[in-house]
């Protein structure tokens, strides 16, 4: 095993893939020369040469076009969203073009792209948004969102192996945490939580970086005897929903943890597991949702920390189930 | 078009100096770490927002680009509004809810964009159809970059004034660069104004860093619009003289920032006011220590006030008392 950093290890999955496979195109702003805003794509066009890494124009729509085309023309783009929030001016040809390019075929075309988006719910109302529900809610689409370094290689070079399109959520914030990454090859399968800690009082369903936050706050509490499980989704869709009621009818108790808007958030499909399941009748409390109250992100950071949620936000959302 | 009278034209060097003293000490306490907020700094663009801003009528509107910070000063906005909305504070136009430079005046016409680069555009075709609706013969100035042309916002927002005759000005700021990359990578052409043809209405190329131009050439524009001839776009040739946003690396070429550096628009007015003797070499001086004393207290102001708390954030986001 090695250390390297999440952005590290996202690298490592394009330079592995480009290398083995010539098909894999990556395109995007700031992509090439600069070799993206927080570095990922460091060193790829130097690498791979100007044909196969290329930067855009601020063309969000335009190259998420491109990236369907030649993925329905047999290659392996994938194209960055710089930031989260972008995803509202490509929607149009990843919702249509891409994910519904097999259906209309009838399966006689496959579209194999990624399109990697960055989250970060800070800076503005607009950039700030984390819309992994709306991608979600989308048949033909596959969405991808790790959290730890050895995942977030994994996943990506599954992602880009998939024959569907797959959005793929990175997470600035976790950029620079570090990790214990195979030196051999490997992948991690779409659609399989992992268990990030091992628990018995209450069940947290977190992804991206609230599972970090999902972690320091089972931390805290294990001082007062309270144990948390803490399951990684990795992949919201397809959903590993056998790893979410197994814990659940464990411990009865369930706190989901995004940062996301709770209003129709990804949140309500993992209670809608539980409640359409036997494990329903498990359930000692009520479910929480700890997640954005439903506002824009603010811009300022003296505004933010009261809208963006916290360890502390879950900490009080895991009393909260353990009160009834 | 009304003549330029000499206090006209200190009054422009004010807003333009000003400008620059303002956003130079922005990124200052940004480094220092006392800034809770980026910028887009205007530095070497100043011309811009303030030959195109001045003279316009109080009705008439404009939307910024997220680099015209000189919209705002033309318009009205004090150093201390601006400082407070950096800072986020209480009493700050939107309470810290939005950057400065996405912030609207809806009191000195200043319609807000949102950070999707090119957004604005078909939004600010829209607002001049409004105008054009409500009888009058107001107008609408939309700044953008070079970046936002790729985008199609901008080719169905021009398209789209087109087809209306909107009374819209496009004022395209052209700096060469997007972010960290020259504009070779978004576009096969030269000059952006060519574009204009295709829609069918006039474009314009001016030069960025002399006030006087972009005046004339906007106020040329804005009759037009007036007239309700339709819109004009023009694309001022201009370089920013700082990076694009603090945390990012510089990317452009040493000799280019150079060669630019010397077409300092600032230096351009200023040199222009000595030589016809429409201000002293004493009255410049003291105009620049006079904005430096200001914005020291306007900082001090700003950091000692309030910040906007937790109901502010949990404000607004609908209209209040609706059910
Ligand atoms: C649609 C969209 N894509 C990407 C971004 C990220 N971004 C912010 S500013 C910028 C560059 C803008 O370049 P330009 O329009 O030329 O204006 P300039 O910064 O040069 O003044 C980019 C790509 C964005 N804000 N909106």
């Amino acid at each position: 095993m090695k250390t390297l950093t999440y952005g590290e290890a996202i690298r490592e999955a394009l330079f592995e893939e480009m290398a083995s496979d010539d098909r894999v195109l990556v395109f995007g702003e700031d992509v090439a020369g600069y070799g993206g805003l927080d570095g990922v794509t460091q060193g790829l066009q130097k690498k791979f040469g100007t044909e196969r890494v290329f930067d855009t124009p601020i063309s969000e729509s335009g190259f998420a076009g491109m990236a369907v085309g030649a993925a329905l023309m047999g290659m392996r783009p994938v194209a960055e969203m710089q930031f989260s929030g972008l995803l509202t001016v490509p929607l149009d040809q990843i919702v249509n073009s891409a994910a519904k390019a097999r259906y209309v075929h009838d399966g006689a075309m496959s579209c194999p792209l990624v399109i990697r988006s960055v989250t970060y719910p800070a800076g503005n109302a607009y950039m700030g948004q984390s819309l992994e529900a709306w991608v979600a809610h989308v048949p033909g689409l596959k969405v991808v969102t790790p959290s730890t370094p050895i995942d977030a290689k994994g996943l990506l070079l599954t992602s880009i192996r998939d024959p569907d399109p797959v959005v793929f959520f990175e997470h600035k914030s976790l950029y620079s945490n570090e990790g214990l990454v195979p030196e051999e090859t490997y992948s991690i399968p779409i659609g399989e939580a992992s268990l990030a800690r091992t628990g018995s009082d209450v069940t947290i369903v977190a992804w991206l970086n609230m599972v970090p936050a999902a972690l320091d706050a089972a931390k805290e509490l294990a001082l007062e005897g309270i144990d948390l499980e803490v399951i990684d989704l990795r992949t919201l869709i397809p959903l590993d929903e056998e790893a979410i009621t197994r814990s659940v009818s464990k411990t009865g108790r369930l706190v989901i943890a995004q940062e996301a808007v709770t209003r129709a958030g990804f949140g309500a499909e993992v209670i809608a597991v539980v409640a359409n399941s036997d494990v329903v009748h498990h359930l000692k409390a009520p479910v929480e949702r700890v997640g954005n109250p439903g506002v824009p992100i603010p811009h300022s950071d003296r505004l933010n920390n009261h809208i963006i949620p916290s360890k502390d936000d879950l900490i009080a959302g895991v009393r909260a189930v353990l009160s009834s | 078009m009304t003549q330029l009278m000499p206090k006209d034209l200190r009054e422009m060097y004010r807003l333009m100096l000003m400008s620059r003293i303002y956003t130079d000490r922005a990124l200052q306490l940004f480094d220092e770490g006392r800034l809770p907020t980026g910028l887009h700094p205007s530095a070497g663009q100043e011309a811009i927002g303030v030959g195109a801003c001045y003279g316009l009528r109080r009705e008439d509107w404009v939307i910024p680009s997220l680099r015209t910070t000189e919209c705002f000063w033309t318009r009205g906005v004090t150093m201390q509004q601006m400082m407070d909305a950096m800072y986020g504070n209480k009493d700050s136009v939107n309470r810290g809810k939005e950057s400065f430079h996405h912030s609207g005046y809806p009191s000195l016409g200043i319609l807000a964009g949102t950070a999707i680069v090119a957004a604005h555009i078909p939004v600010a075709v829209g607002a001049a159809k409004a105008m054009q609706l409500k009888g009058t013969d107001n107008v609408m100035l939309c700044f953008f970059g070079d970046g936002a042309a790729a985008r199609g916002d901008f080719h169905e927002g021009l398209n789209l004034a087109a087809v209306h005759k909107a009374p819209v000005v496009f004022i395209c700021e052209n700096n060469l660069h997007f972010q960290t990359a020259p504009a070779s990578v978004e576009m096969a052409i030269t000059d952006i104004a060519d574009r204009a043809a295709g829609y069918g209405f006039p474009g314009v190329i001016v030069d960025g860093q002399d006030v006087l131009a972009v005046h004339e050439t906007t106020q040329e524009a804005i009759k037009r619009a007036r007239q309700g001839k339709g819109p004009t776009l023009i694309e001022a040739k201009t370089y920013r003289f700082r990076r694009h946003y603090p945390i990012l690396a510089e990317t452009r070429p040493v000799e280019e920032i150079a060669e630019w550096s010397k077409r300092d628009p600032v230096t351009i007015l200023g040199d222009y006011l000595l030589a016809n003797g429409h201000m002293n070499v004493s009255e410049k001086q003291e105009l620049e220590t006079s904005i430096i004393i200001e914005l020291d207290s306007v900082v001090a102001r700003a950091e000692a006030k309030q910040a906007a708390d937790k109901s502010a954030a949990n404000s607004t986001v609908y209209a209040e008392g609706a059910s």
